[in-house]
């Protein structure tokens, strides 16, 4: 014992030693699993239990869009979807033939891939009918599933194809208000929990929990459906009768902005969008009216007017002189009427839509106060209507513009401009000066009805005095009740407007025979409201003017707003004197102008020739006294 | 071999079971052991359902394994722990020849890329469990026998020899976290049996040498060092085991998520029932369970130590110690790799593990222990302990 009593000591020591060492690795260890457990283990645990859970979303029903009156524009309807899980198919011949037939199919191709695939779900259609799924639900074939899904269901089909949009396989907004409103209309997905193994196998004790869908907001219009289907009717028509290109109409409420009604043709049927065609869909679906431009031509020979008024720089007894052109800076700048309009105050200047007039006037303004009002009106911005891929027009580089450009301006040339944007400006212009933002959308409201957005009309700014604009008023309506916007006027209303011819250009260029006409009107004169802009693209044969081509479209839609409004007359209508269309063919464009003239008819001239070729209506037919006519010389 | 007097010293009488049984080791491997049991069954559940169609599949084999452990940890106690040191070399032999057995075709079981495992009539038993307690006889006996010389370099070598060879032969497998464990074991005994601080650096050279030889060996080595630094980085390669440990540990708190609660044994976290059954510990019951369970080894080993101090004579002490070393390894290193404290690698938790060659060994080991503390007449030795004894 006493030989290894020093070595007895050392292992004692060094057990003790070890035991130490063992108890603070021991203790180590506790803080570092205190530390995961305790510090780190809820992040690791929020962590940890996205694996435990097999997600299924629960689809919330998008939210529906209705008009002022709550017609609905867009809801939602029950589909199906159908899947085929190959393991649990017993006859796949029976399967494949039952589907392949009223899905619209390849039998084969189905078949095959029924039999021949390896993974455990194949969706063979999405978004099937509920009458169509029913029936192949009745066959109670092994192997096929169905899920009820939705889709989004358009009752007025083809109105409002580009404004309201259209939704994806998805449900979720492409285009459109759809779009624009995404977030509203959405809603937000449910879903049912599952607790599961790693490889997605419920577990035994599992018990489903579900968060509920939330469905999206109701979302409802300025719009009125009533004053849609005028419109629609109107820009079909259009574009039928003259056999354009493309017929536009835009109402607005004047005094708020709203946007009352908004068509297009051609159009197409939102529940059935050619996705197939993505080109077409997109010529078909784009907003024209709020992304496109176009050189306004007369009908902006409102703003020339305004911004002169308000300036002083004309005032009613101021005359102008019209020979037919105008020379500026030594380039010649032809009136419409190459024959001339003579001596004119300001409102027959409106009335003839004289361009010389309002060259004059733009060339009186300068760039600087031409320009200043007629961004005051909005041109060369974006209105900031809710909606996407807005354009804010084409304006001259103000440091760029010459006299020439100046006068061209003036009556509407040489600058471009949105149909919503010249709207929306003339609204300010008649309603007493006040420029609205125009707007789609008035309200949203949640699932449980709550009221969550409210759309208060919008004040821009004041653009011009409530005096101009009651001079403007008045000179307009001498437009319709005189001069050429007769077509447009309502028997026994007041209606004011202007009509508007301009020749398109293409690749900077001007493109014979291409015109776009137009006519913004408003009514009724002593209390606006509503205001009509139509616009046809590229009307065929020789009847392009707006006179002719737009205005009748806007004077039928006043006439059926009036009714559906009950807004009564305020004047007797006087008896419309009739008389017949005299025969002028033959005769020199001077002579049928004083024949027509002696009629008590207006006319618009197509055509540079000596001789009057043609007239639209025919000889002998009835027409209303201070309408216009159409001659045309070769 | 005459040995035995030289083997034990002058203290011949120990023969009789002088020293007492030590109840309180007893109780707590007991306990171990059955919880090892239940917690066994809770994380394989749910596995052995899926793959084996039967939820008590691992329960089973472990309790088959935890009553032979019992039957080991009683036989073992009742023999003479000097018997074990007379056939030292025939324990070594065997160890060695199971090692070597393991290569051969039809003997030797591969799974997961390693042949670990030898094919017995009714399981599987894993060689290089036998092998460290092998090792562990082997030494305590050499130690006993010449621990004058183990103050010399020349003294330490043949351990160092037996302990590079068994190394070596695991190392094969491969079996990475064993060798480290033997290796570890090894320098542990050495030093408890008085070898001197500067000899262990001579040998640590040559080890700490060896380290990035092997990582380079095995490009997946490389890759589980990457893995450990940061798991996130793979989260669904090399990282992936790590991630799901913490995600075990983490969702469990302070208490767990109650006992048979885990989520993560629902096959996201691999191998739940054997090396990583800590994480489902850690899951289920918190760092309370965990904290308990730590203890309970702790005071396992701290028996284990009492014992081997306590030991009348050498052979006593230095076998004692050296299973305290095993079972200390083990634990910590299987603790250090399931909180990602180390990189990882694979190696039972001692008693509980699902693993039936190991409990059975350690369970065995046990009973070596109270070999040595019945066959102690306490008090002989040291004063401090006259007291405490009758």
């Amino acid at each position: 014992m006493n030989d290894s009593a020093a070595s007895t000591v050392t292992t004692r020591k060094r057990l003790l030693v070890f035991l130490i060492a063992i108890t603070f690795l021991f203790c180590a260890l506790l803080g570092r699993l205190a530390y995961l457990q305790l510090i780190k283990g809820k992040d690791l645990q929020v962590r940890a239990a996205e694996q435990w859970y097999r997600d299924l979303p629960l689809k919330a029903p998008r939210g529906k869009i209705t008009d002022r009156n709550g017609e609905i524009l867009a809801d939602n309807r029950d589909v199906y979807s159908i899947y085929v899980r190959p393991n649990a198919v017993k006859n796949p011949e029976a399967v494949a033939s039952a589907l392949a037939g009223p899905l619209n199919l390849v039998y084969e191709k189905l078949l095959e891939k029924i039999t021949s695939s390896r993974v455990s779900e194949i969706t063979v259609k999405r978004a099937v009918e509920k009458e169509v799924a029913e029936s192949i639900r009745a066959q109670n074939l092994d192997g096929i599933y169905f899920t009820l899904d939705s889709k989004r269901y358009y009752p007025a089909s083809n109105y409002l194809a580009q404004i309201l949009g259209f939704t994806n396989i998805d449900n979720a907004g492409q285009s459109g208000l759809e779009g624009y409103y995404d977030t509203y209309l959405k809603g937000t997905d449910g879903f049912a929990y599952t607790a599961t193994d790693i490889k997605g196998h419920e577990l035994e004790n599992n018990v489903t929990k579900y968060v509920p869908a939330i469905a999206g907001c109701n979302l409802s219009l300025s719009l009125d459906l009533n004053i849609q289907a005028f419109a629609e009717t109107a820009v079909s028509q259009a574009m039928a009768e003259h056999s354009a290109k493309g017929a536009s109409m835009i109402v607005m409420d004047c005094n708020t902005g709203g946007i009352l009604a908004m068509a297009s043709a051609p159009g197409f049927d939102l529940n059935e969008p050619p996705r197939d065609d993505i080109h077409l869909l997109n010529a078909l679906g784009k907003n024209k009216m709020i992304v496109d431009v176009y050189e306004p031509g007369s009908t902006f020979k409102i703003f020339t007017t305004a911004t002169a008024i308000e300036n002083g720089a004309v005032n009613g007894n101021d005359r102008f002189y019209c020979n037919g052109s105008r020379l500026v800076d030594g380039q010649k700048i032809k009136c419409w009427r190459s024959i001339g309009h003579g001596s004119q105050d300001l409102g027959e200047g409106v009335k003839n839509s004289c361009n010389c007039v309002f060259m004059d006037l733009a060339l009186r303004l300068g760039t600087d106060k031409l320009y200043e009002g007629l961004r005051t009106f909005g041109f060369g911005s974006k209105t900031n209507i809710d909606f996407y891929g807005e354009s804010k027009g084409l304006m001259m580089a103000q440091s760029a513009v010459k006299n020439v450009d100046l006068a061209r301006i003036g009556f509407g040339q040489a600058v471009a401009v949105t149909p919503l944007q010249l709207v929306t400006a003339v609204s300010a212009a008649i309603n007493g000066g006040t420029l609205y933002e125009p707007y789609f959308v008035s309200g949203a409201t949640d699932y449980t009805g709550k009221t969550v957005y409210v759309r208060q009309p919008k004040v821009v700014r004041q653009t011009i005095s409530a005096q101009t604009s009651e001079m403007l008023r008045n000179m307009l309506e001498k437009v319709v009740s005189e001069g050429g916007g007769h077509k447009a006027g309502v028997a026994g209303y007041r209606v004011g407007g202007k009509t508007g011819t301009a020749q398109k250009y293409e690749n900077g260029h001007i493109a014979q025979g291409k015109y776009v006409s137009s006519f913004v009107g408003f009514a009724p004169v002593e209390n606006p409201r509503y205001v009509v802009a139509m616009i046809v693209d590229e009307p065929g044969g020789y009847a392009y003017y707006g006179s002719l081509v737009a205005a009748p479209y806007a004077g039928e839609v006043f006439a059926k707003i009036f009714d559906y409004a009950a807004i009564k007359p305020s004047q007797t209508p006087e008896q419309a004197e009739q008389t017949e269309m005299p025969d002028t063919i033959g005769m020199t464009a001077q002579e049928a102008a004083e024949r027509l003239k002696a009629c008590g008819l207006l006319f618009e001239s197509a055509g540079e020739g000596e001789h009057v070729v043609s007239s639209v209506p025919i000889p002998g037919t009835r027409v209303v006294k201070g309408d216009v006519v159409l001659i045309r010389t070769e | 071999m005459r040995a035995k007097n030289k083997l034990t010293g002058k203290e011949n009488a120990s023969a009789r079971t002088a020293g007492e049984y030590d109840f309180v080791l007893t109780v707590v491997t007991v306990l171990l052991v059955l919880f090892g049991v239940v917690m066994v069954y809770s994380a394989s559940s749910y596995n052995a359902a899926v793959n084996y169609g039967n939820k008590y599949f691992y329960m089973f084999k472990q309790l088959v394994g935890a009553i032979l452990g019992f039957a080991a940890m009683i036989a073992l106690s009742v023999i003479d722990y000097h018997v074990l040191a007379k056939l030292r070399y025939i324990i070594l032999g065997v160890s060695v020849l199971l090692l070597v057995l393991v290569f051969i075709p039809g003997v030797g079981v591969e799974s997961y890329g390693a042949r670990r495992w030898i094919n017995l009539p009714f399981f599987t038993m894993q060689a290089s469990e036998i092998a460290k307690f092998g090792f562990i006889i082997f030494a305590a006996a050499y130690m006993a026998k010449y621990h004058k010389k183990m103050t010399t370099f020349k003294g330490i070598l043949p351990v160092l020899g037996v302990g590079l060879l068994i190394c070596v032969l695991i190392i094969l497998e491969p079996n990475m976290s064993i060798t480290i464990c033997v290796v570890l074991l090894m320098f542990a005994m050495l030093f408890i049996g008085g070898a001197r601080i500067k000899h262990f650096l001579i040998i640590a050279v040559p080890a700490v040498a060896m380290i990035p030889i092997l990582i380079l060996a095995e490009p997946y080595r490389l890759k589980r060092m990457l893995a450990f630094i940061d798991p996130w980085a793979s989260p669904l390669g090399e990282g992936y085991q790590l991630i799901q440990s913490f995600y075990s540990l983490g969702s469990g708190g302070l208490f767990g998520l109650g006992l048979f609660n885990s989520r993560q044994k629902y096959l996201f976290l691999p191998f739940s029932e054997s090396d990583f059954i800590f994480s489902i510990i850690g899951e289920e019951l918190g760092l309370v369970g965990c904290a308990l369970v730590m203890f309970a080894y702790i005071l396992l080993i701290a028996r284990a130590v009492r014992i081997a101090q306590n030991s009348t004579d050498r052979l006593g002490c230095y076998l004692a110690s050296g299973i305290a070393c095993i079972i200390a390894i083990q634990v910590l290193v299987n603790i250090a790799v399931v909180t990602g404290s180390i990189p990882p690698t694979g190696l039972p938790l001692p008693f509980v593990s699902a693993g039936s060659s190991s409990l059975i060994v350690f369970c065995g080991s046990v009973g070596i222990l109270q070999s040595i503390g019945r066959r102690s007449h306490v008090g002989a030795r040291f004063v401090k302990d006259i007291r405490r004894t009758r």
